[in-house]
């Protein structure tokens, strides 16, 4: 009897743990499943220059001491990329950012704009290989554009036009501000919306 | 912590305290692998002056490993205790800080295998259990001698209040991207 009752203890044992791994592993999935479809595209706040219309005009110099004109027209389109480096997901961004330049050379160039302390900002360029890119401080920039959550882009056309714009958090919302620009939909909520 | 009226049956103690002890240094192993992940959300909880944040960063992880190595060795358990409780009172303040502050858009820290974790209540609460597991752990445990089934169960115990922990910690870090699902939808 006492035999029965310890074997059938360890058997018990077992099971708890195979069906702990098992819900562990379902949460896992689910956890990853969220990641894969959540917000399908950037998602856009409706504030600041609406998308179609031309984005105010501004003349800047990068911390290189490079003029960079933003909303005017010129020969590629312009992405601005909003980004801070106290934000843990624009670092996760930033590999993807290098990889879009690189790849959407062609009819693309790319912006990147912050406010805050200089140092600190010279410090992030270093430490993270920016220098490639027009990195512009203005304070002014954020607030036209109504950028409350980082990491945020907009995309200008060649003409100045805002095209699409949102907070972008992968790959995929980063490359979805192109697709709207593609296919002329301001985001992929209008998207769904226009659909019947 | 002499309060307890029914000394604690040894195996349960041992349990409590391997778990919480686990829990420690799965969690320390995680923040050393992604040490510049950890470093940035630890300065994204904005209570430290931005020098003081490299030295915390690096604390955190060692001050958990010891308290896991000496919650596992009875002789030292409530040393290691008492250290663990208060890295997790510390911890827990920081989260329930910035909570107060509004900024449960941060990343928690917590690295590791459920990803990035938001803050929340919940994390609050889980890091209560946590206290209350080893706080009971630390108790004085009754004279017992344990056999070798004792320890099959020790074992087991242990592996399972761990599985526990992670399973509910990765339920709190999916939480928030549901929430976010049903706002886009």
């Amino acid at each position: 009897m006492n035999e029965a009752l310890i074997v059938s203890n360890l058997v018990l044992w077992v099971v708890v743990l195979a069906l702990l791994v098992a819900v562990f592993a379902l949460a896992r999935q689910v956890g990853i499943l969220h990641e894969r479809v959540a917000p399908m595209g950037a998602l856009m706040m409706d504030h600041g220059p609406k998308v179609g219309t031309a984005s105010p005009v501004f003349t800047l110099t990068d911390l290189a001491g490079r003029p960079v004109n933003i909303g005017a027209p010129s020969l590629s389109s312009t992405l601005l990329f909003f980004l801070s480096p106290t934000c843990p997901v624009c670092k996760k961004l930033l590999p993807i950012v290098k990889s879009t330049a690189a790849s959407e050379r062609r009819w693309l160039s790319i912006v990147l704009a912050s406010d805050g302390d200089e140092v600190e900002q010279r410090k992030f360029i270093r430490r993270t290989g920016l220098e490639a890119f027009p990195y512009v401080l203005s304070t002014n920039l954020g607030v036209t554009y109504h950028v409350s959550k980082l990491p945020y882009a907009v995309l200008l056309d060649e003409r100045g036009i805002v095209r699409a714009k949102g907070l972008v958090n992968s790959r995929e919302q980063l490359e979805s501000l192109f697709t709207a620009k593609d296919l002329g939909v301001a985001s992929i909520q209008d998207f769904v919306d226009q659909r019947p | 912590m002499a309060l307890s009226v029914m000394p604690l049956d040894p195996v349960l103690g041992h349990a409590l305290a391997g778990a919480t002890a686990l829990v420690l240094l799965v969690g320390a192993a995680q923040k050393v692998r992604d040490w510049p992940g950890f470093r940035s959300a630890l300065g994204a909880y904005r209570l430290l002056p931005e020098v003081l944040v490299t030295p915390a960063a690096l604390a955190l992880p060692a001050f958990e490993t010891i308290a896991g190595f000496a919650l596992f060795a009875p002789a030292c358990r409530s040393a290691g205790a008492l250290l663990a409780l208060a890295l997790l009172a510390t911890v827990t303040g920081a989260v329930a800080i910035n909570l107060a502050r509004g900024r449960t858009d941060i990343d928690c820290g917590c690295g590791g295998a459920e990803g990035r974790q938001r803050l929340s209540w919940g994390l609050v609460a889980r890091n209560a259990m946590l206290m209350a597991a080893l706080v009971v752990g630390a108790q004085p445990t009754g004279p017992r001698p344990l056999g070798i089934f004792d320890f099959a169960t020790l074992t087991f115990a242990t592996l399972a209040l761990y599985g526990l922990y992670a399973c509910a910690s990765q339920l709190l870090a999916n939480r928030p991207r549901l929430v976010d699902l049903r706002n886009h939808a």
